[in-house]
């Protein structure tokens, strides 16, 4: 008997990209890969050259289960607002991410007048709106909501705030697009994104299947997509519940308009004489740097970089005039690739400072507080020592062949010795070499544990 | 009806974690709901957990001796974040070494507190004069 196959395909705003697979003793082997450029008009016409491509190079039919993810359109573009910057707008940023969504900006306490104009322009696919405990704040929250309510905005809206005032928040926007999520934090402190996740899902099928053709491949494969970041996330979360050693690992997705870093591994560990300070953060944590990116953000990259660039541009003897003029050739050309040894090496500071970047961000901190009894210690934001696994993917880093640019994660320690980032210790390198995780991460929800084996097995370990 | 929040915690870069879990116990016996941030809790993080839970007081505790330098700016800094009708309670050793306690009343009252209580408070006292504040200021 022939095993079973199944196809998968990931429509992203460049390229779509399809695989097929045969599953086979608890994993998925590859038969067929395809890619072709995204038919940005009508999505659907991509799709069907893809997965033409995948019949005729497998020798299979071309009706095997088709399994689909899509971040054409820039993907999820998500507002957050809450109340406080590192309490309900901090756990509202959270949600957006895990839930595969891009924060394009966010608000804190009461809107101004500036802000509702802000937002209107920016025309957001969803504003995740947040703020007071259940049966705390109500004033500013009820007032947010009369605003929205009054505005031009046309994102559809996500109420996940203080529930005892839901009722009212709803009525002030009963001519939106509304709907409602229990509270991301019911009590101070607790952090609860599971239910605003899976309504972030619907209202990406609702929103963005319709139009461009995404609707006629989803009625012809009879199966929802999922945002590509979506499936990701699904697949880190499988992939350290069940692959044996996976339980502590990073994946930094790095491509040419962001970078994603993704960690599975327990945020606090405490100790005898650490405290963790502010939010517990989650296993599984998702965080989107909208500033650090190869190519569409080079020049946002080398604003946000601009001293470790330039110290390091020193310390290679390349003039920072050359490395300008290559970050506006780049920015204006996101297709380009480097051409000769010093755009290669262009290239290789980029990304470093990119994967640098995002991990700070991502890690907590440790900060050493004296008392007169001696020290002890303060953790803020999640603990990445642990990691023992990095994952390199996304164009550049899936290419990569040494563990360098991954290992940059690891950065030296900051020269404040009282307050040191909670990075990765001494963690291996692999790369996603066939750039296979987008497509297993598909197949996660329905196998989990053989796609999370799959995208295992497709890593290549490298070297220093 | 909602019950009355009230925003606990331990000042600064203390860790007297007793009192605080005392504390704790008697309010949420008395009917308010408590939102304990335990101990080494900063000036914003009460004023973070006030904000979005809406509280009708701060209750800060300082057992080290270092109370006077963590709690200097709270009051003005809760009235520019928006809690401008918070209540500020204060209680604990509040100072080092043997400063007569009217002294010390006094200087906390002086940086916005409402109440102060030294270490041999009877917590029935508190929670009358917290409801009496309460309703005084003007909340349920
Ligand atoms: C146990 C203890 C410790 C333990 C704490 C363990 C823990 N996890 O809590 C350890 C060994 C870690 C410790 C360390 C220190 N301690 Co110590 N500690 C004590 C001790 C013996 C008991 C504290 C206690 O638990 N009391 C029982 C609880 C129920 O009472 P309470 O904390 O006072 O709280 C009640 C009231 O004060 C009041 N209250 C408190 N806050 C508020 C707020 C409001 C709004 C209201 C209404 C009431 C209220 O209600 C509470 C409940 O009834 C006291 C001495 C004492 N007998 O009080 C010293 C004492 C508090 N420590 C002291 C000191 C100096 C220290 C150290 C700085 C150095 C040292 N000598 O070891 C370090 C500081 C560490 C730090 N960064 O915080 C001094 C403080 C001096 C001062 N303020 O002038 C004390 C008073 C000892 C002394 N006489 O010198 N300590």
């Amino acid at each position: 008997m022939t095993p079973p196959a199944f196809a998968s395909v990931d429509i992203g705003s460049t390229y779509t990209k399809g695989a097929l697979f045969a599953l086979e003793a608890g994993a998925f082997r590859l038969l067929a890969r395809a890619e072709t450029p995204t038919t940005v008009d009508d999505l659907a016409e991509g799709f069907a050259r893809v997965r033409k491509q995948l019949a005729a190079g497998s020798g299979s039919s071309t009706d095997v289960p088709v399994y689909l993810s899509s971040s054409a359109r820039g993907g999820l573009k998500i507002a957050a607002l809450g109340l406080t910057a590192d309490l309900t707008l901090s756990i509202a940023r959270m949600a957006a991410y895990s839930a595969g969504g891009k924060v394009v900006r966010t608000y804190a306490y009461e809107l101004s007048a500036e802000e509702i104009a802000d937002l209107e322009r920016l025309r957001p696919d969803i504003v995740l709106f947040t703020g007071g405990t259940d049966g705390g704040n109500s004033a500013v929250v009820l007032k947010n909501a009369e605003l929205l309510g009054r505005s031009t905005t046309d994102a559809f809206i996500l109420y996940a705030g203080n529930r005892k005032v839901r009722d009212r928040v709803l009525a002030l926007l009963d001519k939106k697009a509304v709907a409602a999520a229990d509270n991301v934090m019911p009590e101070v402190g607790t952090i609860q994104i599971e239910p605003a996740r899976e309504v972030i899902r619907k209202i990406f099928l609702e929103r963005i299947v319709d139009g461009k053709g995404l609707s006629a491949v989803v009625r012809e494969i009879g199966r929802d997509p999922w945002p590509t970041p979506l499936a990701v996330f699904e697949l880190a979360g499988k992939i350290g519940a069940t692959q044996p050693g996976w339980s502590d690992f990073g994946m930094i997705d790095m491509g040419g308009a962001t970078t994603d870093f993704y960690s599975h591994t327990e945020a606090f560990t405490g100790g005898d004489s650490v405290l963790l300070r502010g939010l517990h953060e989650p296993l599984l944590k998702r965080t989107v740097e909208g500033d650090l990116g190869m190519r569409v953000s080079a020049e946002a990259l080398w604003e946000s970089e601009r001293t470790l660039i330039t110290s390091r541009l020193a310390a290679l003897g390349r003039p920072v005039e050359a490395f300008d003029g290559y970050i506006r050739a780049v920015a204006a050309a996101p297709e380009s690739r480097p051409e000769n040894p010093t755009e290669e090496e262009f290239d290789a500071l980029m990304a470093a400072a990119c994967v640098r970047a995002a991990a700070l961000r991502h890690a907590g901190t440790l900060s050493k507080v004296y008392t007169p009894q001696g020290g002890f210690y303060v953790q803020r934001g999640k603990d990445l020592r642990r990691l023992t696994r990095l994952i390199g993917t996304g164009g550049y880093l899936s290419r990569s062949t040494s563990a360098g640019p991954v290992l940059e994660a690891c950065a030296p320690q900051s020269a404040d010795v009282d307050s040191q980032p909670l990075l990765p210790v001494s963690p291996e390198a692999y790369a996603d070499e066939g750039y296979l995780i987008p497509l297993t991460a598909n197949l996660a929800g329905d196998f989990p544990e053989e796609a999370a084996r799959t995208a295992v097995a497709g890593l290549r370990k490298l070297k220093g | 009806m909602n019950p009355t929040h009230l925003v606990l915690g331990v000042i600064g870069a203390d860790c007297h974690s007793v009192g605080n879990k005392i504390l704790d116990a008697y309010f949420t016996e008395a009917g308010f709901h408590v939102t304990n941030l335990g101990v080494m809790v900063s000036q914003d993080e009460f004023i973070d957990a006030a904000v979005e839970t809406d509280a009708a007081a701060i209750l800060v505790s300082s057992l080290y001796g270092h109370g006077e330098i963590d709690c200097e700016g709270l009051r003005a800094k809760c009235v520019e974040r928006g809690l401008d009708r918070i209540l500020l309670y204060v209680g604990g050793n509040l100072v080092v070494g043997k400063t007569p306690y009217a002294e010390v009343e006094k200087k906390f009252l002086d940086m916005g507190f409402n109440r102060v209580f030294g270490p041999q408070v009877d917590l029935a006292e508190v929670v009358e004069l917290l409801r009496s504040d309460i309703a005084a200021a003007g909340r349920k």
